[in-house]
């Protein structure tokens, strides 16, 4: 006879079976019959340790009291109303040798919503921000037309969509209804003209407004913002104006179009509005790219994620990196939530780089993990232990998971790369040079030899004190952080 | 100095870094993953390459007991020393691969040349290549070799790893007692 079980609320059973909290008693026994099956030790590919935490898991949730107790002191901790979100945590090593001298851990995180929570999509509430300055004539405004007119079928009816045009002012070429009125959005799009500069603040304070009238937390509110070119003395205020509405929940991404425009600026005002940034490098790859991102947008389920970092003082957040859907730098600090922006269809990974120092032997929480966002039915949260076996002995080195190694391996080609830009900025060329190579090499050894070939020619402008091109730049800069995509 | 023990120093670039990392922070090189104080796990021959030997100072003005092997595209020139065996290749810290001719800079990716292409040594004056079963073969004067077999090669020779081409120049004559 088995011992009675016994409740661990730290741990999630139903994340466990794979089941949602609201699982009926049937399907527990099929779903557990069925995983019992395949992970029992003694059938080939079975695994113990996977095993036992299935078991355990049903011996909790089967028994009516044992499960009601259980989920009632989930609750109790804050557990409760956890995301819907799958977490798996991927960790460089499960051991470490308890040292005095610091050492590096990696801790890579997956996080995707879970199959059922993937058709409770919010819908949209968008305004479409089209630069329509000079330098957009021609095949530019044709594919943004274009593009704006295909991006009309593919909304549902509880979708709201704002068209603003720009230059050196704003005009609502079409405002925030219902997406029924579809006919005079049509017209409104395709009678668009160019002419004049480009003043994004202006843009973006007409599309925020739009969407503000209907801003609220059960639907995707976010302005996409679609220029060619550079803005002059207002960038400041648009990043405030970013930070704010992200307070709101809304959101802002940047669509930038050709080689002109300042990567820097759009990269931030994405970053500061919780969104992203993309390069569009041919007017052809214009409507695929904008209807992806729409897309994209419309399969959001949860809206101002942030993450707060925990730490014992032993412990050092070396760095914190967003390795996808796209790759970016990360302004984390220790204890303080950061945000990540939003979560759709694509699974969002973020790669943690700790420094440990831990001189004493036994089970350690290195990290405490502690997600939070705003589902439609108000905020939920998320929280990760990271746990490790601080050892006194030193030990076989077991392999490092291969979806570690791949993401790292990328990871490092980005950081090479961005850091080449940065101390090209202070005027470190031989540095920069370097760096490209190095970036270049990397690129070639995991089979992007035409994305290195880039990054090799303007290294070598580079190095002959040659300013990099504006095109290589963006190419090598977002060719790079789509790396885990591709 | 003791923390620089317990770093890993990156083959590539000499970046010393934290125990535990994957992937040199300076130059994004997949560092050997080593635990706490395993520094100085790298092969010898790595150890060796680094740092100069005082008994060859006195041998300066001797002619070189060694050979030069030009790589024909880019006309780089490396001088090795005979007293040890010669492996050629590419460059892999993550599997442990240092070779003494390293063909990385000189496109041999694009070139075939596999991490572990080739291996030059002497034998009783003479001097031997031996291809080490690498993907695109080693050709001597256009004639491809079989794996791990030895065969002699002489001043001028031209050799093909891949499609990457090596002149050989032989440093004096050497003399008929090896060094061992």
């Amino acid at each position: 006879m088995k011992a009675k079980a016994t409740i661990a609320p730290e741990k999630d059973y139903y994340a466990a079976l794979g089941l949602q909290p609201t699982t009926t008693l049937e399907e527990l026994k099929r779903v557990y019959r069925d995983l019992a099956r395949q992970h029992h030790p003694d059938v080939s590919g079975g695994d113990a340790e996977v095993f036992r935490c299935i078991q355990e898991a049903y011996e909790v949730l089967r028994d009516p009291v044992l499960r009601q107790a259980y989920d009632r002191q989930r609750a109790a901790r804050g557990l409760g109303r956890e995301a819907p979100l799958e977490c798996t945590l991927t960790l460089s090593s499960l051991q470490l040798v308890a040292s005095d001298a610091p050492q590096m851990l990696y801790a890579l995180l997956d996080l995707r919503p879970r199959p059922a929570v993937v058709k409770q999509r919010l819908p949209l509430n968008l305004a479409l921000v089209i630069d329509r300055s000079t330098s957009m004539q021609g095949a530019r405004i044709g594919n943004v037309k274009l593009a704006a007119l295909n991006l009309f079928e593919g909304l549902s009816e509880h979708d709201r969509l704002a068209v603003i045009a720009f230059s050196d002012h704003a005009e609502v070429v079409a405002d925030s209804t219902s997406v029924r009125q579809i006919a005079s959005l049509r017209s409104a799009v395709a009678n668009l003209t160019t002419g004049g500069g480009t003043e994004i603040l202006q843009g973006l304070r007409a599309g925020l407004e739009q969407v503000r009238r209907f801003a609220d937390r059960t639907s995707n509110n976010h302005v996409v913002l679609l220029t060619d070119g550079r803005t002059y003395g207002d960038e400041e205020t648009c990043l405030v104006e970013a930070r704010q509405a992200q307070s709101e929940n809304i959101g802002i991404s940047t669509l930038g179009i050709g080689d002109d425009w300042n990567d820097l600026f759009l990269d931030a005002l994405a970053r500061h509005g919780g969104g992203m940034c993309q390069y569009i490098s041919s007017p052809a790859q214009l409507q695929d790219l904008l209807l992806q991102h729409i897309r994209g947008l419309s399969q959001v389920t949860l809206n101002r994620l942030a993450l707060n970092v925990n730490l014992p003082p032993w412990v050092q957040l070396q760095a914190a990196f967003r390795a996808a859907p796209f790759m970016e730098l990360l302004d984390a600090k220790p204890g303080c939530p950061f945000s990540l922006g939003q979560v759709g269809e694509e699974p969002l990974s973020l790669l943690i780089e700790l420094v440990v120092h831990q001189p004493d032997a036994g089970e350690r929480r290195v990290a405490r993990l502690d997600f939070e966002g705003l589902a439609s039915d108000g905020f939920v949260t998320l929280r990760r232990d990271v746990l490790i076996q601080f050892v006194a002995q030193a030990f076989e080195m077991p392999e490092v998971p291969g979806r570690l190694l791949n993401t790292l391996s990328r990871l490092s080609i980005f950081r090479l790369q961005e850091r080449a830009w940065q101390v090209l900025e202070q005027g470190d060329v031989r540095q920069a040079t370097h760096l490209l190579e190095s970036a270049a090499t990397r690129l070639f050894e995991i089979g992007h030899r035409e994305l290195g070939q880039v990054a090799l020619v303007e290294a070598e402008r580079v190095q002959q004190g040659i300013a990099p091109t504006s095109r290589g730049r963006k190419q090598v800069r977002y060719g790079t952080r789509a790396l885990i995509r591709s | 100095m003791t923390e620089r023990a317990d770093g890993i120093v990156c083959p590539s670039c000499q970046h010393v870094n934290l125990p535990g990392t994957l992937f040199c922070l300076q130059c994004g090189t997949y560092l050997p993953s080593g635990g706490p104080l395993r520094t100085e796990q790298f092969p010898d021959q790595h150890l060796q390459r680094a740092k100069p030997r005082n008994g060859d100072v006195a041998q300066d003005e001797e002619p070189a007991l060694g050979i030069e092997i030009e790589v024909l595209r880019t006309h780089r020139k490396v001088l090795l020393s005979a007293d040890s065996e010669i492996l050629v290749g590419r460059l892999d810290a993550a599997h442990g691969v240092f070779p003494e001719l390293d063909l990385t800079a000189d496109s041999g990716l694009e070139h075939g040349i596999s991490r572990r292409h080739a291996r030059l040594y002497t034998r009783h004056g003479k001097w031997y290549i031996e291809d080490l079963d690498s993907t695109n073969g080693t050709f001597v004067n256009e004639e491809r070799l079989t794996a791990y077999l030895p065969y002699s090669i002489g001043d001028g020779d031209t050799l093909t790893l891949g499609t990457l081409r090596l002149r050989i120049n032989l440093q004096g004559d050497l003399p008929d007692a090896s060094p061992w």
